[in-house]
């Protein structure tokens, strides 16, 4: 059966690994992926798990034994956070382009200096070019339930591609919270045993991960690209199976809310979908017509769908929980992938840029409603007034007042 | 026309063990080639443990050889030799 338990995203992310029957995870400590390797060991040292748990002396290190481990065949874990994150960065391309399907959590950490703990997500956007596939999780439950989902569409034979589970640091991997841990039979039904075509093997010797010569290497980067391309078929195909036999349904890649009758949204990845869905709340009550779009992927980007929801709106305000510095219309990574999706869709929504929540901060529900007086102007106007707004750092917050002050007079809508 | 790339098996994950694959020469990366000189050649295999490509061959009645379609001219043969018997030397004094 089934049980409900009061734990963190790290935690919950520990449970999916314990039941996914994991056979390898590499560690080395960095706040806060710490937390789910000290579960880890904790769960071996008292045999309530079994699996081989292997210390790096870096990142590098820790990333390179989980390519090494997978290539043996193992279902090979291992994760960190900010710096930590970057510091591995020369194992990301090898181990996708071996194609081993090896899982990372990444628990959000702002890059230094100096240095921050707090979360960000521009650690892992850092990846997206690798050949990862990897999206965010909101809180404990769907942290668990994506680490299971993830194996599912990585191991698949015509997959076979690495997976990041994102979440918020501290946000999503320290906040305690209620979530529902699967039985045991129900993983087992969804998540077969790992059994990879190619693996090292002293009775049937292959070289992986050779020199090859340049003319090799387009062909070896199509097929990368390829496979990519076939996630998203995948993807819905797995969302699909995973609600039927745990009875939580996720919408494949992209989460509305409120948005039915709405002609502005925010579209955000992450944590702070929590809070904003408490401001669209009080937005409601004060007249704004507004809803929210949460990307449940990041890679591969699922444009098509964004394409097809956002065409609904008027006006889409993207907010960036990371930095590119010097990206076009000083948005973030997100903003910049967004536009370039719809870039070609006919009646596409204004897209406005905001960058909020470095660091680690809490976007507030006055930040909310700074945001949401911003969209409204661009409506009223037709097009953006102040574009590529680093909220708190413009001077165009009158707005946020008065709604403020509308926040307290009107109820919560239940 | 369309340019003809070389096929390449899932992520490139060749047979082993083999000395030499026809699909992957690497010999065109070196500018120094090793030369050894072999009446200082004591043949302790030194240079054959540590070659990180393969490319030193005792087979040949000879005493030690090169490889030289794989060898990219590290130097680490040169390097290890106890005996200081391998030189290394520019391509270009070569005409082949």
């Amino acid at each position: 059966m089934p049980i409900k338990k009061k734990g963190t995203g790290l935690t919950a992310v520990a449970d999916a690994w314990q039941l996914a029957d994991i056979d390898v995870s590499a560690s080395y400590p960095i706040r806060p992926y710490t937390a789910v390797m000290a579960e880890l060991a904790k769960r071996i040292a008292n045999g309530t798990m079994q699996c081989e748990m292997v210390h790096g002396e870096g990142e590098h290190a820790q990333f390179s034994i989980a390519h090494g481990a997978s290539m043996a065949g193992a279902r090979a874990t291992t994760g960190s956070s900010g710096v930590g994150v970057t510091y591995a960065f020369e194992t990301y391309s090898p181990i996708a382009g071996s194609r081993c399907p090896i899982q990372a959590l990444v628990g959000d950490r702002t890059l230094d200096p100096p240095g921050d703990f707090g979360s960000e997500h521009t650690d892992c956007l850092t990846l997206r070019d690798n050949g990862w596939i990897f999206g965010w999780a909101q809180d404990a439950q769907e942290s668990l339930d994506n680490s299971l989902m993830y194996f599912r569409i990585g191991e698949d034979p015509d997959i076979m591609l690495p997976q990041i589970v994102a979440m918020d640091g501290y946000f999503v991997t320290h906040i305690a919270q209620d979530y529902i841990m699967p039985d045991q039979d129900q993983v087992d039904k969804f998540l077969p045993k790992f059994n990879p075509k190619f693996r090292l093997d002293v009775k049937n010797p292959v070289i992986m991960g050779p020199q090859i010569e340049p003319e090799m290497g387009p062909p070896l980067e199509w097929d990368r690209h390829v496979v990519m391309t076939k996630v998203k078929e995948k993807i819905v195909e797995v969302t699909e199976e995973f609600g039927k036999v745990f009875g939580r349904k996720y919408a494949p890649f992209v989460e509305e809310y409120l948005t039915e009758d709405a002609d502005m949204v925010f579209v955000l990845q992450g944590a702070h979908a929590v809070t904003c869905r408490s401001a669209i709340k009080y937005l409601r009550e004060a007249g704004f017509k507004i809803g929210l779009c949460r990307l449940r992927w990041f890679r591969p980007f699922p444009d098509t769908a964004l394409a097809q929801i956002l065409t609904k709106f008027k006006v889409a305000g993207v907010i960036d929980t990371g930095t590119s510095y010097g990206a076009p219309c000083s948005g973030g990574v997100l903003s910049t992938e967004v536009k370039a999706a719809m870039s070609e869709v006919a009646g596409k929504p204004i897209i406005q840029s905001f960058t909020s929540g470095l660091g680690g901060e809490t976007i507030t529900h006055e930040e909310f409603f700074a945001m949401a007086e911003m969209m409204k102007q661009t409506l009223q106007a037709g097009k953006i007034i102040q574009g590529g707004t680093w909220v708190n750092f413009n001077d165009y917050h009158e707005g946020a007042s008065q709604i403020n002050a509308a926040k307290h007079e009107a109820a919560p809508s239940k | 026309m369309a340019k003809v790339y070389k096929q390449v098996p899932f992520a490139a994950i060749v047979p082993s063990p083999q000395t030499e694959n026809e699909g992957m020469i690497t010999g065109n990366w070196r500018f120094l080639r090793p030369v050894v000189d072999k009446e200082q050649c004591t043949e302790c295999k030194t240079c054959y443990i540590y070659c990180p490509d393969a490319c030193v061959n005792f087979a040949k009645a000879d005493g030690v050889s090169f490889n030289l379609k794989y060898c990219k001219g590290c130097g680490i043969c040169s390097n290890v030799c106890p005996v200081g018997a391998i030189s290394r030397v520019p391509e270009l004094d070569f005409d082949e």
